[in-house]
């Protein structure tokens, strides 16, 4: 089975600046994947190429198997839903559903039409509330059946409520087609809510990637009295210390358990993890590949 | 993709069918009058090639007439940028400056069947509202082509088949500027400045050149002008051929005016002649083909460029 989203070295400019640089990931099928980073990290990048909005620098994309600036014939399968869910303003929400069935291939009224009992099909697009725009975009999706769903900010906009019952459409709609999903957003409770997969992006780099409950399970957060770092059994690596007056705070990676008492240890939270990973003066000093079990860049 | 086209562009396409309507009533009512003028006895006897007396100066009361209602006429020339500023530019500038062409290129369909489908039937309406146009042109201008024929610009750029190419030729340009700028004012404002610029380098440097220009020449005295030819260039030439300038003219002119010789008579006598460059009516629907052909094929290289960028990075 391919990938349904792998890249590989994969690196976009714009005029001088990197918006993405040396990016090799894999998504295994059928996850739910959430593509962290703080704005202008490359999130939005990374989607554009997956769609074929945007060709890459260097290295190389894949999506589905296929090079989707070469074969855009995998658009079929990808349902993307762009930041802000751009649609057309001046259409009402029975004509932008139109519009879908009419540009693409194979286009199934019964997964949209379930997510749009709610909508006055006369309404025009530009008069909906965000939420109920961001049901429509979704429906405009769900209704292709893709394969790879690629959602861009899909809960910027949304007040809680709404984004809970995206979330939730969302949800079943993947449910029933069995797609694999990758959520970009840059607010991680969003995220956290329903991914099993990770990949966080900072300043166009991945700096994490991997599956939620083995990188939580592998990293832990170590407290105790403030002193001179040596080795400690267990600890694979310092991820990221504070000192807070004589407290010191570790976040490491573990090998095995950590029986020194004189550490307190906890397991770690998601946000807590991504923003350790997230801040560029904490970042690790970079490690032979070998040493390091899970892949981190940067 | 039918359906699409239509939807998104009614705006545009209702609005050209209405400003045909308008064009056609205003034709129509302009008309009365001048069809009544020129059916007028005195007027009908006189219709090229007879040459009775008095003839000219039926003609030039014609002329005095209705002259200035066909020089308003040629505010028409814009009518074909128009296709070029309202259907050509917005077409992907509006698409790329509200971020919607993230939703409409992320169909199943590929951007470039997209792009190849709308602005093929966007121009098979350009075509045909051009041609309306075009037609309407022609058969107000009827009495005014008899007279004074058609082949000088003011009439040429208005009528034929080189409007639907002009059209045609606007509304490329106007779809590759939006792409490049992805702004739709400024797509606008380039489309019509490049579309002007190209007009007129082909008005001036090429339409004169498509077929060797004709010369004849006529003593001095003549008018030399005959109705029908477009007529590039008219110099005063002495008997061993040389360019006579026009202030030296002025100053035989005002010689023969202070010795109280008939200037006319006093010119032929000393042997000046009028050297008339022209092209000849006859060669009007040959100059519309070339033309036409000329804009067509600009037109074709815009599209060709446009499709090739389309695929490139607009994000």
């Amino acid at each position: 089975m391919t990938a349904p989203l792998a890249a590989e070295g994969l690196g976009k400019r714009f005029r001088r600046d990197w918006a993405l640089r040396d990016c090799t990931l894999t998504i295994p099928d059928g996850a739910i994947v959430g593509l962290a980073g703080p704005n202008a990290a490359g999130k939005s990048t990374l989607l554009a190429l997956a769609t074929g909005l945007l060709g890459p620098t260097e290295g190389t994309i894949s999506v589905l198997g296929l090079d989707p600036r070469r074969d855009a014939s995998v658009l079929a399968d990808v349902g993307y839903v762009a930041q802000g869910a751009p649609l057309y303003r001046s259409f009402t929400v029975a004509e932008t559903i139109e519009f879908a069935r009419r540009t693409n291939a194979r286009w199934d009224d019964r997964v949209a039409d379930g997510l749009l009992t709610v909508l006055d099909a006369k309404t025009r697009v530009g008069a909906l509330s965000e939420g109920d725009r961001g049901r429509l975009a979704l429906a405009l999706v769900l209704g292709k059946r893709p394969r790879l769903l690629l959602l861009d900010e899909p809960f910027a906009g949304l007040d809680p409520l709404a984004g809970r019952e995206f979330l939730q459409l969302l949800m079943d709609g993947v449910a029933e087609t069995g797609a694999t999903v990758v959520i970009a957003s840059h607010v991680i409770a969003d995220i956290e809510r329903v991914c099993d997969h990770i990949v966080l992006l900072a300043d166009g780099r991945v700096r994490l990637e991997g599956n939620v409950e083995e990188l939580l399970g592998t990293h832990r957060i170590l407290m105790g009295p403030r002193r001179p770092l040596g080795t400690i059994r267990g600890v694979r690596e310092v991820v990221r210390e504070r000192h807070s007056g004589r407290q010191l705070t570790l976040l490491v990676t573990t090998d095995g358990p950590i029986v020194d008492p004189s550490w307190t240890v906890d397991r770690v939270g998601l946000e807590e993890l991504l923003l350790a990973y997230m801040a560029p003066e904490r970042l690790p000093t970079p490690q032979p590949p070998e040493k390091v079990p899970l892949r981190w860049h940067g | 993709m039918a359906w699409v086209t239509w939807r998104q562009h009614r705006p545009q396409l209702l609005a050209a069918a209405a400003l045909l309507a308008a064009l056609a009533a205003a034709a129509v009512g302009t008309d009365i009058p001048i069809r009544a003028a020129y059916h007028r006895d005195a007027l009908s006897g006189c219709l090229p090639p007879s040459a009775r007396s008095g003839c000219d100066l039926i003609v030039r009361h014609f002329q005095g007439e209705f002259d200035s209602w066909a020089a308003a006429l040629r505010g028409l020339t814009v009518l074909p940028a128009l296709a070029g500023l309202f259907i050509g530019a917005p077409l992907l500038a509006r698409e790329l400056e509200h971020g919607t062409h993230r939703f409409a290129w992320t169909q199943s369909i590929t951007r470039r069947h997209w792009l190849l489908a709308k602005t093929s039937l966007l121009a098979a309406a350009t075509l045909a509202a051009a041609a309306v146009a075009s037609a309407l042109v022609m058969w107000w201008r009827t009495p005014f082509d008899t007279l004074e024929g058609r082949m000088a610009p003011s009439a040429f750029d208005l009528e034929g088949v080189v409007v639907p190419g002009y059209a045609l030729y606007a509304l490329a340009l106007g779809t590759l500027a939006g792409l490049l700028l992805r702004r739709t004012v400024a797509a606008m404002t380039v489309t019509l400045i490049v579309f002007a610029a190209s007009r007129l380098a082909v008005l001036e440097f090429l339409r004169p050149r498509f077929l060797s220009p004709l010369t004849r020449t006529v003593v001095a005295s003549d008018g030399g002008r005959q109705a029908g030819d477009w007529v590039l260039n008219d110099t005063l030439v002495d008997a061993g051929g040389r360019q006579i300038s026009t202030a030296r003219e002025d100053l035989a002119i005002l010689h023969a005016q202070h010795a109280g010789i008939d200037p006319h008579t006093y010119l032929v006598s000393v042997g000046w002649k009028r050297v008339i460059s022209y092209q000849p009516a006859s060669r009007f629907w040959t100059f519309q083909l070339f033309e036409a052909g000329l804009f067509v094929c600009l037109a074709a290289a815009v599209v060709f460029v446009t499709l090739a960028l389309v695929r490139g990075n607009p994000g």
